[in-house]
This record gives structure tokens, C-alpha cells and sequence, in this order.
């Protein structure tokens, strides 16, 4: 429901913009040039991009967290347009309050409004950069506003998607995983 | 120094801090700072404060970025302010609407604070 949501968001807003300019660009299509789109080089670039710039920190792939934690914090940002589905990022409580400690300066105890805020900002930076790493996608494809959820003992399900590509990251001890779902491709 | 009086508009409360913390490090340290949660939101801080400088993100709930800036020229809220976007969209076409609706300045987040520097110093110094 969350991904329907955040997708339909998604569309709305490139159909939207649609109305601005842009109508010319539905006749293209990304299906020649998927191999780009799906590259995971793409992924690792957008998150060195934005962890390197917005909290001054490297991150290393790691493919599973080191510690499960009991409470986690989610965020989706809908792609529309060209490609739709999702960019959604995950982490632990503490990794999450670690990460908007590092946007705002700020110290943090428990997940309130502004880790889930900076979580919402992280993931829409992370769908930006990751669209804008192939210019026909940057150009067609829409992003919703972020939508955050937290709690415990929840999964992503999509089913059939076109493509998917999910990889875990460590900076300091801190994990997360960025997933990118692509369930349709015009 | 004068004060550089400035509306931040971005849905993320986070962002907005960072915004200002940019302009600070950027060298405006004599900032009055105004923040709007929405391009509806803006248009209101707008209507109660004269600023110097707006900078909005595109991508927000209620009222985006390009229809705020639509609406600041067509109800001629801030003559001469002016306008920066910075937003996660980074395409061609995304820089050429917001230039069309009135923009100035396009900063593409995540952005650095000599980005910020270099784009919205000149703005302020030539207006």
C-alpha cells in the first residue's frame, strides 16, 4: 500500500509537470538503455554522492547489518513517469539517529520527527542522484514527496518487479540499505 | 554587513536548517531567516515579511516550488528578490522551467556549501 502510494504520488507530479513543458518526453523509452538504468554502479555513486557531501562521511558496501535491531526506520520516494517504483531506504534506529546527528548537528535519543525528517531528505537526495546518473531518466521520471515509516517486523514486498537492486552500506558502524524497485518501464 | 533578510521554503524542517547553515558558512552571517514548509506557506511568509533573497525547494506537498515561484511574480509579491532552487531534480529540463517561471539560481541537492557560495553571492551583490 505504502509503494502504491508513494508511486501514485509519483506519476501525479510528473503529470503535473507534463502540463508545464514536458508532454513530448512520453514518446521516449528507456527500454533500449536498461542495462544503464539498472547499472548498481549507479547506486553506489548516488550514495557516495550524498553521504560524501551531506554528512562528510565514506561509506563501504556491506552486505547485511552487523546487529539486527528491534526498531527500524523506512523511507520511500516514488518514481513515476518513464520508470516508476521506488527508491527506499532502510536502517536501524541507531544508525538512523547517527545519520541525522550528522545532517543537523544535533543529538538525538529517539526517533522523533526530525530523524525521520532527515531519513525522508537522505532517501529523496539518494532517488534524485540515482535518477540523474542516466539523463533521460533525470529528464521523464518524477519523485513523490518521501514517505517515512518506523517500527519493527515489517518487509517490502513487490511483486514481479522489472528490476531490482539492493545494497547494504557501512560508515562508521552505522548500516543501511538502499533499495532501488523498478516494477514498470516504458 | 546588512542584513540579508531570506525565505527558506522545503517541505524538511532538516533541510531548511542546512540551507541556513549553507548560507552562514557561505559567509551571510547577518541572516534573518524566514522558513515556509510548502510554496502555500511561502506565499503567506511572503505577504507578512519583505526578504532580500528566496530559496525553495520544487518537490513539496500542497504547492510545489515552480508554482510558488509562478505565484510570486504573478501576485508581484517580491519584485527584484532573488530566487534560488534547490531541489533534488537535476535535468536540463528542470533548470529551463524553473529559469522560465523566474528563477535565478539552481542548486542541485545534495549540494556543497561553495556551491551555495558561488550562486547566490553574485545574486545578492548584483540586486
Amino acid at each position: 500500500m505504502l509503494l502504491n502510494g508513494v508511486r501514485n504520488a509519483a506519476i501525479a507530479r510528473m503529470q503535473s509537470d507534463g502540463k508545464h513543458g514536458m508532454e513530448h518526453t512520453m514518446a521516449l523509452s528507456l527500454r533500449e538503455s536498461v542495462h544503464l538504468v539498472s547499472d548498481p554502479k549507479n547506486l553506489d555513486a548516488s550514495v557516495e554522492e550524498v553521504f560524501h557531501l551531506m554528512l562528510g562521511v565514506r561509506c563501504e558496501r556491506e552486505a547485511e547489518p552487523p546487529v539486527i535491531e528491534p526498531e527500524s526506520v523506512t523511507a520511500v520516494v516514488g518514481f513515476g513517469g518513464l520508470l516508476s517504483g521506488a527508491c527506499v531506504f532502510r536502517s536501524g534506529g541507531s544508525a538512523a539517529m547517527r545519520i541525522a546527528a550528522r545532517m543537523t548537528g544535533m543529538e538525538f535519543t529517539e526517533i522523533d520527527d526530525t530523524v525521520k525528517d532527515g531519513i525522508g531528505e537522505i532517501c529523496n537526495m539518494l532517488a534524485g542522484a540515482w535518477k540523474g546518473k542516466v539523463p533521460d531518466l533525470a529528464a521523464n521520471c518524477g519523485l513523490s514527496v518521501p514517505a517515512v515509516i518506523t517500527g519493527s517486523d515489517y518487509n517490502l514486498h513487490v511483486q514481479a518487479p522489472e528490476f531490482q537492486l539492493r545494497h547494504g552500506y557501512r560508515f562508521e558502524d552505522a548500516w543501511f540499505g538502499v533499495t532501488i524497485v523498478c516494477d514498470g518501464l516504458q | 554587513m546588512r542584513e540579508i533578510r531570506t525565505l527558506i521554503v522545503d517541505d524538511s524542517s532538516v533541510m531548511r536548517k542546512i540551507v541556513e547553515r549553507a548560507l552562514r558558512q557561505a559567509g551571510l552571517d547577518s541572516l534573518v531567516i524566514h522558513e515556509a514548509g510548502s510554496g502555500t506557506e511561502g506565499l503567506e511568509a511572503l505577504r507578512a515579511n519583505p526578504v532580500d533573497l528566496i530559496l525553495s525547494d520544487i518537490n513539496m506537498p500542497m504547492m510545489d516550488g515552480l508554482e510558488f515561484l509562478r505565484q510570486i511574480r504573478v501576485q508581484n509579491l517580491a519584485p527584484g528578490v532573488p530566487v534560488v532552487m534547490i531541489t533534488t531534480e537535476s535535468s536540463e529540463e528542470h533548470v529551463k522551467q524553473a529559469i522560465q517561471a523566474g528563477a535565478q539560481g539552481y542548486i542541485r541537492k545534495p549540494f556543497t556549501t561553495e556551491q551555495v557560495k558561488e550562486r547566490v553571492l553574485p545574486l545578492l551583490q548584483a540586486a
